[in-house]
């Protein structure tokens, strides 16, 4: 491979086409991480307090949910929701990129709703006996005691799901829907120089996760702050 | 209780927010549409004119067969843009109509799907080539030149199936997709890909690096065509479509599209990108902004 053709390809395709990547990959794979670590936070939230509530039903149905989800590959949800839900649910009349960001939705909440369930739990069980013992009552507990030191735990870790679920979204160029890996694919089916729209879109996403993940870094050092241990 | 309550308004409000956003989407199955699925990242069959938005943005020799078969039907086509292997998948969830993707025939697909009628892009596809980096250019023109050399081919490909009978002596490496192919052509994984001659041209006409070895593989017009995929059982869509396809056929319109087509490829690539060498500070920050347009 003649390696001194790569940089001037690479400076050639940006040139032609650098809008593709910068303003129509990037800010939909923001989009759709955004969209998904949003919603996916809030189901989350629901699936955790659901998997911890004291009916034995309920934690076994959450339970099969969680698992399912973070048991089969991203993938394969997406193909189901692009393919199978619009029909089962045709009232719904989503577009494809809904479809998709709605699977990443769903498949975010169940990482999520483990995040925060350990966050929670991770808390020791002494705080609570202590809280209950002056005589708080269980609510009180959870939103004054447990919930302010579980928050430290799972802050951090939810940055980390954010930066996980931005390089998640290239699945979403399985059908299209104008993420970078999709730049990727148009730029590089049109013009069949590939590798040097690769390396493009893998600087550009290296771009995004790399300041993304020194904030979550820091992030947890102020957090850790202050702990007993 | 109230927490219970609280819950489900909360879930109520995710499902409206939801819902909202996605209105004004496409909606599901449209009565007078004709959805077709397409991999838009194979020029010059079906690619992505990346100055041009939303359905607009599709070109190729696909896409104008597409367009045709849309008129014809009096309905109005919407393109559905996914991978090569999500297209026969949506062909059979009803997902999509019909996918025009540069599908050959085969017996595993014949058995799966309905298939039309042969289209064909003219000759420049029908022409199975095999190339070679440029430094061995012209140098393998019988079978026997390919003994023991390591040869590409897409897998469970029509140049996968010409390399086993044609070149029995050769070692065959399979490749995901052409462009990687191209890749490892270049980085020596193999010293030879099997390739259709359009795709030849293509890559030659973008790549100095590679060129034509002086082979060329001798082809029962038959499988070198097309075939559109439709779902199994229906009869009505595929009679309909073959009609369509013999008109397209007797009006000669393949040969002056598949011409359009390669050409609004080749501008995509080698226009901007051979250009002269200029001071290289320039480059960078002088891009002007603009993407240059593609010609028609």
């Amino acid at each position: 491979m003649d390696l001194s053709q790569i940089g001037p390809n690479i400076v050639k395709i940006l040139q032609q086409y650098w809008q593709v990547f910068l303003l129509e990959g990037v800010a939909n794979t923001l989009k759709l991480t955004a969209i998904a670590v949003l919603f996916g936070v809030i189901l989350g939230t629901l699936v955790a307090m659901a998997k911890m509530c004291r009916f034995k039903v309920v934690r076994f149905f959450i339970g099969v949910y969680i698992e399912v989800i973070r048991g089969t590959p991203i993938l394969l949800q997406l193909y189901i929701f692009y393919f199978v839900l619009p029909q089962l649910l045709p009232f719904l009349a989503l577009s494809p990129f809904m479809w998709v960001a709605l699977a990443l939705c769903i498949n975010s909440s169940a990482y999520v709703s483990e995040v925060i369930r350990a966050g929670i739990q991770a808390v020791d069980k002494g705080q609570t006996e202590a809280a209950r013992s002056l005589g708080l009552s269980g609510r009180q507990t959870m939103t004054r005691i447990v919930l302010p030191q579980a928050v430290r735990n799972i802050l951090p870790a939810l940055g980390n799901e954010f930066i996980m679920m931005l390089k998640e979204t290239s699945l979403a160029s399985t059908f299209f829907l104008g993420d970078l890996m999709t730049s990727y694919l148009l730029v590089g089916g049109a013009t069949y120089l590939r590798f040097e729209a690769l390396i493009i879109v893998g600087v550009i996403y290296l771009c995004l996760t790399f300041p993304l993940s020194k904030v979550v870094a820091a992030f947890e050092r102020r957090m850790a702050r202050g702990t007993a241990d | 209780m109230k927490m219970k309550k609280i819950l489900a308004l909360i879930l109520a409000l995710c499902l409206i927010v939801t819902a909202a956003a996605a209105c004004g989407g496409d909606s599901g199955k449209g009565g007078g549409k004709l959805k077709v699925a397409t991999s838009p990242d194979f020029a010059p069959m079906a690619f992505v004119d990346t100055s041009k938005q939303g359905q607009e943005q599709y070109v190729g020799f696909d896409i104008m067969l597409a367009n045709y078969i849309a008129d014809e039907m009096g309905k109005e086509l919407e393109i559905m843009p996914m991978s090569f292997d999500a297209c026969t998948t949506a062909v059979s969830t009803g997902t999509v109509d019909m996918a025009i993707s540069g599908f050959s025939w085969k017996q595993d697909r014949e058995d799966n799907f309905n298939l039309s009628d042969f289209y064909y892009p003219g000759d420049n596809e029908s022409d199975q080539v095999v190339i070679v980096r440029k430094e061995d250019e012209g140098k393998y023109t019988k079978p026997e030149d390919f003994a023991g050399m390591k040869v590409g081919a897409q897998t469970s490909s029509l140049q996968e199936s010409l390399c086993q009978e044609q070149l029995p002596d050769c070692e065959i490496v399979v490749v995901g997709d052409l462009g990687t192919g191209l890749l490892q052509l270049k980085k020596g994984d193999f010293d030879a890909m099997a390739v259709a001659k359009g795709q030849a041209d293509v890559f030659m006409s973008n790549d100095d690096g590679v060129a034509l070895s002086g082979f060329q593989f001798e082809v029962d017009p038959k499988y070198t065509a097309n075939v559109i995929v439709m779902k199994k059982g229906a009869d009505d869509l595929t009679k309909q479509v073959n009609e369509i396809l013999k008109k397209a056929y007797d009006s000669g319109v393949y040969g002056q599209w598949y011409d359009e087509a390669k050409e609004l490829a080749m501008s995509a690539t080698a226009e901007e990108v051979t250009m002269p060498d200029e001071p290289s500070g320039a480059d960078e920050g002088g891009e002007g902004g603009e993407p240059s347009t593609q010609e028609e």
